[in-house]
């Protein structure tokens, strides 16, 4: 028995190997879990179809695979019927901590009920059906293999596909408690070039995440935007100061670096700003660790790559790789691990421009700060009117686990730690 | 100089090219079509497939006039003209390439003829007659194929060494022609030039001919060649050739024995390489593979978003109907709709005499990969209209699935199979089983009734066989 990469998420086809938890020549039982899969949407455990022996791991952890790559092999163990050759592996049906969305729940019960099927040719040969067939479910995103032949050889009709489409339909409509809420099905198609002519382009895969991801925070996530300003006229002396230092060794210093370690020194002291909420159990979960991501505009779109361990760090060092991790996610080449992990997260919209404004928390974490551009302003200090350098600052919060108070508290915080930057963080 | 704007540019004009750029044209989208030669179609028109089997057709008139004698009907002997022959040769490929032209123009696929050379992931230089033209593009389509391989110690410089391209050129017609290299190029042009008159020798480094065919389609073929040729050596190397006045000094090697011969002609066929180079791929993120050819994924996509490879140059079957195909999924692709060669069958032809043709899984590629098959053969001998056509020299084999019955892999070798092969590949492509074939009544008498009997002779019923032995 080959367990397979089974099929995650709609329009997920390859995953990382996140865990094996097994070893060559243990003994697994039924369900047990074997090994982790992670992909841009989940973290998910992959159980055993059935008990065995585990003779052959044929991935290591971190490769990238892909749906029906082999992972295990297990020799069949026990009174015979127990493990039933052809059954399918299942798709996770928890999610860990990290995921955003679970696996659509109609492959689930697709996959889990009494129809459960997967093609498996030994041959190696896809499942049998007509070009037309393969054509309009490849157009559909399905996987033919799901799908049972009715014909000689296991052939797929079309009859076959709708069939099936139908009772993908059937478990989608079902109650299930546990699924997320989904983007509204689109407005109906509004015929523009009526007015004027249009041009028609279709969204990229990254940004369709992002409006799923948008949508999910948007509406499960009572916002609340605490707005303040911080002088760092300060700071930015010791940015003149220190910046030549820094490119000589190599690397820019920007601004960024220096609101992590900010963020961090309030992330410590408000540690309910570092934590998730676990909609599932209830729970709120406070993370001892301090992964930062950080809002880079792509051309294609929005990605927030993680910074991990930002207290650990000196300033030279985040630079150095911040700016390596900006460059590599303005490529496009971050793995789907740098995108995960975060605790919260920092959007610096100062080198574009922009006062205050109001940024959507990056689920599954409870906060996000949004830095606008610093500008000169009178301040009144002393009774005597002093133009200092004054940044905005916004930060948006899950009302659900945080209050007012607290943020306003946070930011408090957070301004101080700006305006009374330590050159001591500067030096090496 | 304004850029011309485009959607889609399409480099090279070839059955994977031209086909590109009419399929996304159809689809609305503002095409340029790249062409370095005047005339469009590619090595499949210019130098391949037509002018290869113009030629084929032409000389098999020949060796049918010759067998016709033993059915009491006579003709004198041949008179060749190699003038005309050319000509008309040359005709059949000016219609074909004025034919594109027209279609070009019907869908407003503009043509600009010259070199192409990437400046970088969205401009292409073109070098035409009349200067430097630059092509702002969205995305671009690499069609531009491969050209006959001609290994460094043989190319001398001389046009009595020739590669496929100009044998096709027909320049005259050599007593003596040396063929190195027994793969399919070689084996149909030495079949050409030996019905004219030459007097074949054939060296191949391998063991056999045809090397990767299953062995029971070549032999039929091996058969006719031993005949239609003077003389065919396996296991023999060509260590150096030299001009040697008006003929080609050859150097063979058997067994690291060395033997030097003279030859009027030699054919060197040895393999095709890809165009990849001078088109300035090193301005962009295309990647090659350790051979030279591009590298794409499942939707023909190269390692640079913007750019797609199609066809020979991106590797693989260096076939003229695979570079079609995937010309269809890139323009698919490019358009955002779902697409993938995943899956797709692609068959093969060689236009020897007899034709040998196949598609799917082949029998020596299942005993490769150690895949279960069961193999159902019949042989022409008992068919009727190979009979009638005094070419019972055929076999037509199905590769089948033992526990569903599923065809696999179609192989046919015999006269036309070429035509034939096409009911096979519908069959590999629907998933059709032994039974779907068996049970499809075909016509009689003809030659694709062989498919039916084969399917039959699996159950054990071909009526025109023994019955099938009980295990």
């Amino acid at each position: 028995m080959d367990i397979k990469v089974p099929r995650l998420a709609e329009g997920v086809d390859s995953a990382t190997v996140a865990n094996i938890l097994v070893s060559e020549g243990a003994t697994i039982e039924r369900d047990q879990v074997i090994l982790e899969l992670e992909t841009e949407k989940a973290v998910g455990p992959i159980p055993a179809p059935g008990a065995g022996k585990v003779t052959k791991i044929h991935v290591k952890s971190g490769d990238q695979v892909q749906v029906g790559q082999v992972l295990i092999s297990v020799a069949a163990e026990g009174a015979p019927g127990e493990v039933k050759k052809d059954e399918p592996v299942r798709a996770p049906v928890k999610s860990s901590a990290a995921p955003v969305a679970p696996a659509p729940v109609a492959e689930i019960a697709i996959t889990s009920g009494a129809e459960a099927h997967r093609y498996e040719s030994r041959s190696g040969f896809p499942p049998p059906a007509a070009p037309s067939v393969r054509k309009m479910a490849q157009e559909l995103g399905i996987d033919l293999a799901r799908v049972r032949g009715s014909e000689g050889g296991g052939r797929i009709t079309l009859q076959d596909l709708k069939t099936y489409i139908a009772a993908l339909q059937g478990a989608a409509a079902a109650p299930a408690p546990s699924r997320e809420t989904v983007p509204q099905a689109a407005a109906k198609g509004v015929d523009f070039s009526k007015w004027g002519p249009v041009e028609k382009k279709r969204m990229s895969a990254l940004r369709r995440t992002v409006a799923e991801r948008m949508v999910e925070s948007w509406t499960t996530i009572p916002h609340i935007t605490q707005m303040d300003e911080t002088d760092i006229t300060n700071l930015l002396a010791l940015m003149k100061k220190y910046g030549p230092r820094f490119e000589k060794k190599g690397t820019h210093l920007t601004f960024t670096p220096l609101a992590m370690k900010a963020a961090v020194a309030a992330l410590k002291k408000y540690p309910i700003f570092n934590s998730s909420f676990d909609e599932a159990t209830g729970e709120i979960v406070y993370k001892r660790y301090y992964h930062l991501g950080v809002a880079v505009d792509t051309d294609a779109g929005l990605i927030v790559p993680v910074v991990h361990d930002v207290d650990q760090k000196t300033i030279f060092s985040l630079s150095l790789e911040l700016n390596t991790l900006v460059d590599r996610t303005r490529q496009r080449k971050v793995s789907l691990e740098e995108l995960q992990g975060g605790t919260f997260s920092i959007s610096n919209q100062g080198g574009i421009g922009g006062g205050h404004f109001t940024p959507i928390v990056n689920k599954p974490e409870v906060a996000v700060l949004g830095l606008g551009r610093a500008a000169l302003k009178p301040v009144v200090k002393d009774k005597k009117t002093e133009t200092r350098m004054m940044l905005p600052l916004a930060l948006s919060y899950d009302h659900r686990v945080i209050d007012g108070a607290n943020a306003v508290r946070f930011v408090r915080e957070l301004a101080q730690a700006l305006e009374n930057f330590s050159e001591n963080e500067l030096k090496e | 100089m304004e850029p011309i704007k485009a959607e889609i540019v399409v480099v090279g004009a070839g059955p994977g090219g031209y086909v590109a750029a009419f399929y996304a044209a159809d689809k609305g989208k503002k095409v340029v079509l790249v062409e370095r030669d005047k005339r469009l179609g590619g090595v499949c028109l210019n130098a391949g497939c037509i002018p290869s089997k113009a030629l084929l057709h032409a000389t098999e008139l020949i060796r049918e006039a010759e067998a016709s004698q033993a059915r009491g009907i006579g003709f004198g002997a041949p008179k060749i003209q190699l003038d005309k022959l050319r000509a008309w040769k040359d005709s059949v490929l000016d219609k074909l390439g004025q034919g594109l032209n027209g279609l070009s123009q019907k869908r407003g696929v503009q043509v600009l003829q010259g070199r192409g050379h990437f400046e970088d992931s969205q401009t292409l230089r073109v070098e035409t007659s009349e200067g430097q033209k630059f092509v702002a593009f969205e995305k671009a389509i690499i069609a531009v194929g491969s050209r006959p391989a001609m290994p460094a110690a043989f190319d001398l410089g001389n046009p009595r060494v020739m590669t496929s391209t100009e044998a096709l050129e027909l320049e005259e017609i050599p007593k003596n022609l040396l063929v190195v290299g027994g793969g399919y190029i070689g084996m149909e042009l030495g079949t050409v030039y030996a019905a004219l008159g030459s007097s074949v020798a054939m060296v191949e480094a391998l063991s056999s001919t045809l090397v990767g065919v299953d062995s029971d389609l070549v032999r039929p073929v091996m058969r006719f060649a031993e005949k239609a040729f003077k003389e065919i050596r396996l296991n023999t190397k060509v260590v150096k050739m030299a001009t040697g006045g008006k003929q080609i000094k050859v150097t063979l090697a058997v067994d690291g024995k060395q033997t030097e011969e003279s030859y009027d002609r030699v054919l060197v066929s040895v393999g095709r390489a890809p165009n990849c180079k001078d088109l300035g791929l090193e301005n962009t993120k295309v990647a090659l593979d350790d051979k030279g050819f591009v590298q794409v994924n499942a939707q023909r996509q190269t390692a640079d978003p913007n750019i797609y490879a199609i066809g020979d140059v991106a590797g693989g079957a260096l076939l003229a109907h695979k570079a079609s195909k995937e010309a269809k999924i890139a323009v698919e692709a490019i358009a955002g709709e779902a697409s993938s060669f995943d899956g797709v069958v692609i068959p093969a032809v060689v236009f020897t005499d007899p034709e040998v043709a196949w598609c799917g899984l082949t029998e020596a590629e299942a005993k490769k990969k150690g895949i279960k098959i069961e193999v159902a053969r019949f042989s022409w001998a008992a068919s009727g209209r190979a009979l009638t056509l005094d070419r019972t020299d055929g076999l037509t084999k199905l590769i089948i699935e033992p526990e569903t019955e599923r065809v696999l892999g179609v192989g046919i070798v015999g006269h036309g199979a070429g035509e034939l092969i096409g009911e096979g590949v519908l069959a590999v492509q629907m998933g059709a089983t032994a039974r779907d074939i068996a049970e499809s009544v075909h016509p009689h008498p003809t030659l694709s009734e062989t498919l039916m009997e084969c399917a039959e002779a699996f159950y054990g019923t071909s009526p025109h066989t023994a019955p099938r032995r009980r295990a």
